[in-house]
């Protein structure tokens, strides 16, 4: 492992895995858990939330990659995700664009004003 | 009478807050654009490659990161991701080592072929360089399987488009650090924000008693 920095996880379609695999952050940790999840058609939205939730637990992981259209189906889960670290960033997949309206980081972030705040 | 420096500094952090978003949004679109080239070299590959020459199928049943992120929590609450990337010059460095010596011990050959006889010890010399080379390359080969390059488990002479394809996510992985920098400070700067206008309405209230 390159130094002893926190892991970057990726939870995608296959292209987008394999992509970020070839970058180079693909890791079987001892017990073979792999810090990456490829979403298929059969995957199941309990596996992803089941997934993302010990990248969450996982002491290794700094930074979660997700697809925006998967980060969609466990949107409860992520948006309660408050901590810094593990830092989630959604990416856009091969057929869903990226919409930063759908963000959860930007949606807090647009949350904070109202008219009031301003008077 | 206080609510002056409490105002300006609410707008610094607004213009600091907008200039965040701004960063944000032009990372965002390099990002992206950033991936669509790698999907687009990843397909290329697949199309030259066959279908399932470039799938989760590949992938090697040992990995180990070449990639890893320091975290760094600053003052403010912020978190500082900084990326850092195992370079596979080493190894090619080292596999480089292997050509160069062999590069002697082939000349020594090319020598014996040109020397007459006169010279045994010599022979003797450049054959012990050649028994002796080989065992330095299996050593470099050990080291390789350590950090095996990626592109590796997709066959040994992979096409451009991969290797192109590479290049774009590791730039991708880089990039994604620094906007997890900054979607951090963004919340940070929300944070210091929202106390900012708590603390304007005490005043503002205290006013108005």
């Amino acid at each position: 492992m390159a130094g002893r920095g926190k892991l970057i996880a990726v939870i995608g379609d296959e292209d987008t895995c394999t992509g970020f695999l070839l970058g180079g952050i693909g890791e079987l940790n001892k017990n073979r858990k792999p810090n990456f999840l490829v979403v298929e058609k059969d995957t199941s939205i309990t596996e992803i939330e089941e997934t993302f939730k010990s990248f969450l637990a996982r002491s290794d992981i700094g930074i979660i990659l997700i697809n925006q259209f998967i980060a969609e189906m466990i949107r409860h889960a992520i948006d309660a995700h408050m901590q810094s670290i593990p830092a989630v960033l959604e990416i856009p997949s091969k057929e869903h664009p990226y919409d930063a309206s759908k963000d959860s980081i930007l949606r807090r972030a647009k949350g904070m004003f109202s008219a009031e705040d301003f008077r | 009478m206080g609510l002056d420096p409490v105002s300006v500094n609410m707008d610094q952090q607004l213009l600091r807050f907008m200039d965040q978003l701004e960063t944000l949004e032009e990372k965002r679109e390099k990002l992206n654009s950033l991936i669509e080239e790698g999907w687009f070299n990843i397909s290329k590959a697949r199309y030259s490659m066959g279908n399932k020459q470039v799938s989760s199928l590949q992938y090697a049943n040992e990995m180990e990161s070449l990639v890893c992120v320091h975290s760094s929590i600053s003052e403010k609450g912020d978190v500082e991701f900084k990326c850092e990337q195992t370079e596979l010059k080493t190894e090619d460095l080292k596999t480089s080592g292997t050509v160069e010596n062999i590069g002697p011990a082939d000349g020594g050959l090319r020598r014996r072929m040109n020397v007459k006889q006169k010279e045994p010890k010599e022979e003797y010399a450049s054959k012990g360089q050649c028994e002796t080379q080989p065992q330095g390359s299996i050593k470099s080969e050990k080291s390789l399987s350590q950090h095996q390059d990626p592109l590796k488990w997709f066959g040994i002479l992979v096409p451009q488009n991969l290797k192109q394809a590479q290049a774009a996510f590791k730039e991708v992985i880089t990039l994604s650090a620094e906007i997890a920098t900054l979607q951090s400070a963004i919340l940070a700067t929300r944070m210091e924000m929202q106390a900012q206008i708590k603390e304007k309405h005490k005043i503002c209230q205290g006013l108005k008693e």
